[in-house]
This record gives structure tokens, C-alpha cells and sequence, in this order.
């Protein structure tokens, strides 16, 4: 007796096309948010732009970030700092009216943060910057973002999708023939 | 190409637009969620984001007074740790010292004053602002004060040294009051006594543990709870290890196998109470066997004349010629040093009979022995003031009385540290306010009127001299490292306020605790050697504060002359104790938790979580038993029995220790919290509620182990949680061993079970 599985098959043929329909749909969804929606540039409550300030103006990074070369991390300019200079310059533009009122409220600017690295990744800027990298190596071309975005050089510049993976790391490491810089606990403490 | 009709092509549209969606959720769930970076509204000048501050301070945890650096980020407290400029730690610090962040942290800390709603007890407690709260109690001190019935205010506070208890003092003195007491639990009432009586001296001295070779403990747990644990464990660790080609030896003699115990050369079991007579025993064959030569040996021969070797043989279980070898060898070794606890009714006696042997080997007054310390350079010593339990019998019936109109409150817990039998809570129910200075909801402060919540000891100032002293002039400021969290207050500016406001102000000027400090130490500082090379005493301060200590390395000249007159004051009376030993057959040993100390600790995670040392018991209580006894009783571990004494009795689980006599069991103090927070609340059993009345008759202080139970099986069982698999190495061959060495008599009935000694 011949017994063939094509009628079983052929039972199952309209279930099998929804199945790849829904997989294809999964796909394209998830590709949609990550191309449309990819949270690497957030819009931030004030429309702060670091072209304005390290390109044209010439601003040099640590002066805002003044911890960058003392502590593991870089340092948010103070409100204060911000009003520093801005007491004086541009006061009527709607941004600065915006950061004006946060200061006349003592309230803190909650920036929202686009560099972020998982807890349990110990990195600290204070090597790094004395190390004499630069801040673009990691942080991308940020003296031309109006916007700051999440970058990487080592996607070519472009828009990375990901957050920072570990190899980025290592290849500097390896590159810098960094001394221990290929031991777990270097970064994982 | 298949054929697809209407309704299939509808639902392959259904099924990818589905997915699309079920796509498009899945990215956005792994998103990583928003965080912000909050700027400074203004950068705080003293930090940097990111980077740690070290601040030096005091540890407050216990009475010891240990430095402590403190580790700060973003004006948070986030590590503690020894200050090594520190005299008493050196740079050390217990896990008790290190969890002062739970106390700084706790979830259950109280975060503003408080006045009690309903009845006491009740835990009705309603917010009120630091001025209703000072002014109340105020009011009342102001009018006792005018009418001259100041006395019937009482300060009970724990014991503190420096210029706070000047403070209380000063408080005390100027409303016409005599009763500033502190209690302490763990306060050792009858070595202060038998020092006084012995050497004359009010203060402790400094066992100079480091320089000794032959260190005889006679029930003083000092790696665990006794008076300066790190300092005693730092002096331990050189004396066995730190120096070459001497390792310093070690005999713990005590009925249970305490931290101490189990790191010496060998454990002897003598029975409870009959260590003074040991003590003894030892100090007539030194004197009767002729290795003692002094001019006043006669009179020695005559004191120690009942103490002969088979006598005290007889007495205390341990066997003879373990007793003639004992004192030979401390004779003999150069350096040898004799220390004890004494627990007992007969505590004073059993110190001095140790300071005694001491005397007779030549170890007062010399290093590697007993040195003497100089009188702190400022403040009290805590002893002063410090209430034994006949004091605290006396402060209840006063209360009984009507006698006292205000108790104020401060870190103490008397309802928790003190037995059911001094009917100290019902006592308190006659007071008509009560104040308590405490941070926390323990078990005295739920009875308060009114809650003044203190600062933790990392957000106030104050300062220390550490007792026992180090044998030189030593002291400490202690600062706040971070900015209070809540809206509580120092105690020395809550008495301060106090103060001002019930019309004593003239008198007490001081604006805060740290004003009155500084003027304290501008007093330290120009009595000191002038050539500091300080210029001024801002900097003399400065330099105090960012050092975290201060010293003169002045001491006392070594050397000690006996008054003669002591010699006839040597002698023993047997222990006595709470109930007869028919119906209560087991002598009931508590001892001071290595973790939760007397109590105090057990609101406090890291301790709670922390393994006990010799049990490895986590999180409960559990009472310690003979494994012949259990054998005998058909207990195993985990079975609930009920530990009942005359005055009471309590529940815990059974865990079976082969280092405990068969006729003592021993129960961990700290559990048994009613009230104190999440942590510590209806968690195990407290077993000073059931201890009996037992006074030591020179000091009025509590005989503790001086209480007689019985142990009833309940038939039910719990699971003991703790981190040990076994107690034993089963044949593992971990560690090399060699065996125990016993002596007869009670150890001979532990001879069946094989301990083993470590022996490195």
C-alpha cells in the first residue's frame, strides 16, 4: 500500500501561508521601528545644539564637560553654567527663553540620555581622555549634530541601531595595544 | 502560482498585519528605557560627579570608638571603612562598623518628630514640627526646673564619652537633676569593678595583647563582643603571627566554645561560675609550689590556702595536672597575660582573682601585659554614669513611685535589654512623658509620648575617646559625611534646643553641637604641646577633623605597686543561680551576638544576612545543645523547644554543638525584636527576657549567665536556615587537624564527640 503525506500537506498549506505571512509581518514590522523609530536621536526639552556651540562658536568640549578628564563621567554642565553665558548671549531666542525659565525655577534640564553604557560595563572617561582620545572615537561627529545622536565610528559614521556592543571596545583595546585591556575585569568589576 | 482566493488573501493581509504589529511591539519592548541625565541646578563646590571623597569620622556602632573613613560619591555615603591613622583599629573595621549604612539607609529610620496619638503602645504616632515637639517636652522641664523638682527628670541614654556626655552633664546639672544614666547591656560593670578594687584606677586598661606569648582568656570573647574587638582581634592576629619565630599561645576557658574559643590553642570547659576559682587554683600552685618569690608571698599563701589544686580540681571540673601545667607555663613564659568576663554573681571576684594571677606572673604595668592608660584628655568615661541592673530596678521603682515626671530617651532599648523580671515596661506606663531621642521604632521608643528622632552618627557631629584606651592620651572627632536625609536632629542639638527653650540658655549658651565641640577642642588644643607646629587653632581643628584623630604619645610610666591591703580582699564565693537545679537542670550561657551584638543590629540587613561565625545560623535564633544532651533528649536540629526559666520562657530551634558542656545550653542575644523596623521585628527569640534577677553584689550589675532552664520539646520543627552543610570535616581532610586536647572532668564527656582543632 502506498501511503503519501501530500494530502496531509495539502491540508496544511493555507496554515503554513499565514504562519510565513505573520514571520514576514514580524519582520517588517520590527524593521519599520527600528528605521523609522530609532530613539538614537531623542528630542530633548531644549533643542540644544553642539553645532552651534563646538563648531561655530569653537566651544572646546571640556568646557562644559569639565569632569571628563578628573572622573569616570564626563559631567553635565549645571544650569548655572549654561546661564553663565547665556545671561548675556541670545537672551530673546525661544531656546534660551526656555533654559532662562528653568533657572528661574531652580529646576534641573532633564536631558535625556542618548550615551548610555549597561551597569555592569565599568567605563571611565578620565582614562580614556588622558589617553589623548579623542571624544568624536566614541561619541561620533557630535560638533556637527544639531541633534545628538548616537554614532559610531565604527559603523562608518552612520546611524547605529544597537547602543555600543562590546567589540568596539576591544578593537580600540587591541588596536592601543592597551595594556590588560583584553581582561574581563578591566571593564567588568 | 497557487491559487488564492478572497478569503485566504484576507487572512494572510490578517495574519501580516498581526506580525507587522507583534514586530513592531516586540523593538519597542527591548528598547532600553528612557533615562535621564539631571544636571546641578548649581555645581556643589566640595565634589566632582564621579568622583569619591573620603571623610573620616567615628564609628558609633558599638562602645569601642573605632575610626572609620567613609567613602562619598555625589554627596552620598556608599562604603565605611577603617581610618589606618586610627589608634584603635588601624585601618580595621568589623562587619558591624561596616553596615552603619543600613543604619544611615534603613527604610525603617524615623524621618521627623512625632507625638503619640493614642494610647502608648498603640503605634499611633502623628507628625509635628521640631518646635511643637521641643516646646512641648520643654514646658514641662521648665516648670519641674521652677518648681526645684528638676530630679524627677531622668536623661537614660546609651553610654557616650566626649563632649556630649559633657553636654548631658551640663543639662542635667543645671535643672537640679542626679539622674543621668546610661545602660548598656553589654557595659562590663565587674571588670571596671575589679580594676578599681585591684588597681585602683577607674579606667580600663589596655591589654597589651599584641606583646604577649602566653594569653589566658577566662570567658572573654574579645575576637567576638568583648569591650574593643577590632583593636583585641588586630593585638590576636600580631601576637600568633606577627612576629618571627614567636607565635604567641592561646587558652579560652569557658563553658561554650565561643569566636575566641575556637581560634585558640586549646578550649577548656570549666564549670560556669567556678572560673575565678581556676583563677585561683592557678595562683596557689604559682605561690604554694614555690615559683612565686615576692616579699609579700606569705600573705599570698594565706589568701590562696583553700585553693589548693585538688580543691579547685574538684570545683571546676578541669583536671589537676592540667592546672599545674597551666600555671607553670604562665608563669614561666615571659609576657603572659591573664583577661576575663565576668558573667557570673561572683564577676568582680572572678576578675580580680584574674588580675591577681596576673599580678603574681609579673604582668602589671609591663608590655605584653596589663598597661595602664592616662585619664581621657576631655569628656567622661561612660562608666560613671553607667546604671547596673540594681541602678534600673531602682530608676522602675522610682517610677512605680511617681517620682519621675520626664524620661528622656536616648539609643537605649531598656525594654528590649533588660529580663521580664524587672518589670521595666510596666514601670514606664507610670511616667507621664516620655521622651525618646531614638532613630529608630525599637521597643522602648513605641512606648514614647513624644519622638525627637536623632541623626545617624554619619550625619552629626560629635567626638570620642576611645575607652578602653590605647595606653596613650587618644581622641577623635567624629563629622558628618553627608547631609542629613530626614528632618531629624543631633541629640546634642536636640538638648541644646531643649535647653533654650525651658530657660536654661544662660547656662548651656551653645547655638549647636558643633559650636560646643569646638570650644572643647580649642581647650584639648591649648593645653597640648605647643610645639604641634600648628598655627592657630582653626588649623589645629581642621587638621583634627580631616585626620579623623588626635593623640599624645605621652603614657603612663610602666610598673605597678600592689597596696597590701588588696591581698585579703582575694577570694571566691560560688556562683549562684535563678532556679533550682531539679526543675531547671540546664544553665542557660547567652552570649553577645557576633553579629547582632545585644540587639542593636538586628535592623540591619548585612547583619541579619551575615552567618553567624561557629553556627553558620542566618536570620533567626536557635538555642545551642550538647550533641550526648540532645541524644538523650531525642532532639535533633531544628526542633522547637521551649527554653523555660523561673521568670519565664521563649521558643527556638535546636542546633546541636559539640562545643558546649552537656549542662549549659546557649542562646545568640539580638532576636526577638516586637517592634525595630521590617528587618528585625518577630524574628526568633530574645533570651535576656527570661533571665533571672541575678545580681553581682559589688557592682548591682546583671550575673547573665547566672540562670538555670529547662528544655521542653514541642514536637514541631523548623527548618534552621543557615549557610553550612555540617559542622564537621567528614574526613575531607580540609584542614590540618590534630586533636583536641581535653582535661578531664566535663571535657572528658566531650571526649567521645571528635572535635577537632585547627592547628596552622
Amino acid at each position: 500500500m502506498n501511503v503519501s503525506i501530500v494530502p496531509a500537506l495539502r491540508v496544511l498549506k493555507p496554515a503554513a501561508l499565514i504562519c510565513a505571512a505573520l514571520l514576514v509581518g514580524v519582520v517588517v514590522g520590527y524593521w519599520a521601528n527600528a528605521a523609522f523609530l530609532p530613539g538614537t536621536a531623542p528630542e530633548q526639552p531644549i533643542a540644544f545644539s553642539h553645532k552651534v556651540h563646538a563648531a561655530d562658536n569653537e566651544i572646546p568640549c571640556q568646557y562644559c564637560h569639565t569632569q571628563a578628564d578628573n572622573s569616570i563621567s564626563a559631567g553635565v554642565p549645571s544650569v548655572a553654567k549654561c546661564v553663565g553665558c547665556h545671561n548675556e548671549v541670545s537672551t530673546e531666542r525661544p531656546q534660551i527663553r526656555r533654559l532662562l525659565d528653568y533657572w528661574n525655577n531652580q529646576e534641573p534640564i532633564p536631558w535625556i540620555k542618548v550615551h548610555d553604557l549597561p551597569d555592569f560595563v565599568h567605563f571611565t572617561h578620565k582614562r580614556h581622555v588622558l589617553a589623548d582620545i579623542e571624544c568624536q572615537t566614541c561619541h561620533g561627529p557630535v560638533e556637527t549634530m544639531d541633534r545628538i545622536q548616537l554614532t559610531s565610528r565604527a559603523m562608518g559614521g552612520g546611524v547605529q541601531h544597537s547602543s555600543w556592543q562590546m567589540g568596539l571596545c576591544l578593537d580600540c583595546h587591541k588596536q592601543h595595544e592597551v595594556e590588560n585591556g583584553l581582561d574581563c575585569w578591566t571593564c567588568h568589576k | 502560482m497557487p491559487h488564492i482566493d478572497r478569503r485566504e488573501f484576507l487572512k494572510l493581509v490578517g495574519a501580516g498585519s498581526v506580525g507587522a504589529g507583534a514586530g513592531f511591539v516586540l523593538r519597542e519592548s527591548i528598547k532600553h528605557p528612557t533615562e535621564y541625565l539631571i544636571p546641578h541646578v548649581v555645581a556643589p563646590e566640595d565634589y566632582s560627579t564621579g568622583v569619591a571623597t573620603w571623610y573620616n569620622s567615628v564609628c558609633s556602632m558599638c562602645a569601642a570608638g573605632c575610626g572609620i573613613s567613609v567613602r562619598i560619591r555625589e554627596g552620598r555615603a556608599k562604603k565605611i571603612e577603617g581610618n589606618p591613622s586610627h589608634p584603635v583599629n588601624q585601618g580595621r573595621l568589623c562587619a558591624l562598623g561596616q553596615s552603619g549604612l543600613h543604619a544611615l539607609y534603613n527604610p525603617d529610620r524615623l524621618t521627623g518628630p512625632m507625638q503619640q496619638t493614642a494610647v502608648r503602645g498603640s503605634g499611633a504616632f502623628e507628625q509635628i514640627t521640631w518646635e511643637e515637639g521641643l516646646s512641648k517636652v520643654a514646658g514641662r522641664l521648665d516648670l519641674l526646673t521652677a518648681a526645684g523638682r528638676g530630679n524627677r527628670v531622668c536623661l537614660l541614654s546609651q553610654g557616650v564619652r566626649g563632649h556630649l556626655a559633657q553636654l548631658f552633664e551640663q543639662f542635667m546639672g543645671q535643672m537640679g537633676s542626679e539622674r543621668l544614666l546610661y545602660y548598656d547591656f553589654d557595659h562590663p560593670h565587674t571588670l571596671y569593678a575589679a580594676n578599681q578594687r585591684f588597681f585602683g584606677e577607674q579606667y580600663l586598661p589596655y591589654y597589651d595583647l599584641k606583646n604577649s606569648r602566653f594569653l589566658l582568656s577566662f570567658g572573654a570573647d574579645f575576637l567576638g563582643g568583648w569591650i574593643s574587638p577590632v583593636h583585641h582581634s588586630l593585638g590576636y592576629g600580631d601576637s600568633r603571627q606577627g612576629r618571627p619565630y614567636v607565635r604567641g599561645r592561646f587558652i579560652q576557658i569557658e563553658p561554650r566554645m565561643s569566636l575566641s574559643g575556637a581560634a585558640a590553642d586549646e578550649w577548656i570547659a570549666a564549670r560556669p561560675g567556678t572560673e575565678g576559682f581556676l583563677a585561683l587554683g592557678l595562683a596557689h600552685h604559682i605561690v604554694s609550689g614555690g615559683l612565686y618569690r615576692g616579699t609579700d608571698r606569705d600573705s599570698w599563701e594565706a589568701v590562696l590556702a583553700d585553693y589548693t589544686v585538688d580543691e579547685t580540681a574538684a570545683r571546676t571540673g578541669v583536671a589537676a595536672e592540667t592546672i599545674t601545667s597551666l600555671a607553670e607555663s604562665f608563669f614561666n613564659t615571659s609576657h603572659s597575660l591573664a583577661i576575663g568576663a565576668g558573667n557570673h554573681t561572683n564577676g568582680t571576684d572572678t576578675l580580680v582573682a584574674v588580675n591577681a594571677l596576673n599580678y603574681l606572673a609579673g604582668n602589671l604595668g609591663r608590655v605584653g601585659g596589663v598597661i595602664f592608660n592616662p585619664a581621657p584628655a576631655a569628656g567622661t568615661v561612660s562608666h560613671r554614669h553607667q546604671a547596673s541592673y540594681r541602678t534600673m530596678l531602682d530608676l522602675a521603682e522610682d517610677a512605680r513611685q511617681g517620682n519621675i515626671e520626664v524620661l528622656i530617651i536616648n539609643g537605649t532599648n531598656p525594654v528590649f535589654n533588660l529580663p521580664l523580671a524587672a518589670a521595666f515596661r510596666e514601670a514606664l506606663e507610670k511616667i507621664p512623658l516620655i521622651v525618646s531621642l531614638s532613630s529608630f521604632m525599637d521597643e522602648t521608643t513605641a512606648l514614647a509620648d513624644v519622638v525627637l528622632p536623632s541623626h545617624t552618627y554619619l550625619e552629626s557631629w560629635g567626638d570620642d575617646f576611645p575607652e578602653p584606651g590605647v595606653g596613650f592620651t587618644t581622641g577623635a572627632v567624629s563629622q558628618p559625611v553627608v547631609t542629613p536625609l530626614y528632618n531629624t536632629r543631633a541629640t546634642g542639638d536636640i538638648i541644646l534646643g531643649l535647653a533654650q527653650q525651658s530657660g536654661l540658655g544662660d547656662a548651656i549658651p551653645w547655638a549647636s553641637m558643633e559650636e560646643r565641640l569646638k570650644e572643647g577642642w580649642r581647650r584639648i588644643y591649648e593645653r597640648s604641646d605647643p610645639d604641634t607646629g600648628m598655627d592657630g587653632f582653626e588649623e589645629f581643628w581642621m587638621s583634627v577633623v580631616r585626620a579623623g584623630v588626635w593623640g599624645e604619645t605621652t603614657r603612663r610610666a610602666l610598673g605597678f605597686t600592689l597596696d597590701p591591703a588588696v591581698i585579703d580582699s582575694i577570694g571566691m564565693q560560688p556562683p549562684e543561680f535563678s532556679g533550682s537545679g531539679d526543675d531547671y537542670p540546664f544553665i542557660l550561657h547567652p552570649y553577645l551576638s557576633t553579629t547582632l551584638h545585644d540587639g542593636r543590629a538586628a535592623n540591619l540587613p548585612w547583619m541579619q544576612e551575615l552567618p553567624d561565625p561557629l553556627t553558620s545560623v542566618v536570620y533567626g535564633s536557635w538555642v545551642e545543645i550538647n550533641p550526648a544532651t540532645a541524644r538523650q533528649m531525642n532532639l535533633t536540629e531544628g526542633d522547637l523547644v521551649d527554653i523555660e526559666s523561673p521568670h519565664g520562657q521563649i521558643r527556638a530551634p535546636v542546633f546541636v554543638f559539640p562545643a558546649i558542656m552537656p549542662d549549659v545550653v546557649a542562646m545568640p542575644i539580638g532576636q526577638g525584636h516586637s517592634e525595630y523596623g521590617r528587618y528585625a521585628k518577630d524574628r526568633g527569640a530574645n533570651p535576656i527576657q527570661i533571665l533571672g534577677p541575678q545580681l553581682e553584689p559589688y557592682t548591682g550589675g546583671l550575673a547573665t549567665s547566672a540562670t538555670r532552664v529547662k528544655i521542653v520539646a514541642t514536637g514541631r520543627r523548623v527548618e534552621l536556615v543557615k549557610t553550612g552543610g555540617n559542622t564537621r570535616e567528614l574526613g575531607r581532610n580540609i584542614v590540618p587537624t590534630a586533636a583536641a586536647t581535653t582535661s578531664g572532668g566535663y571535657n572528658a564527656q566531650l571526649n567521645s564527640i571528635p572535635i577537632k582543632v585547627i592547628s596552622t
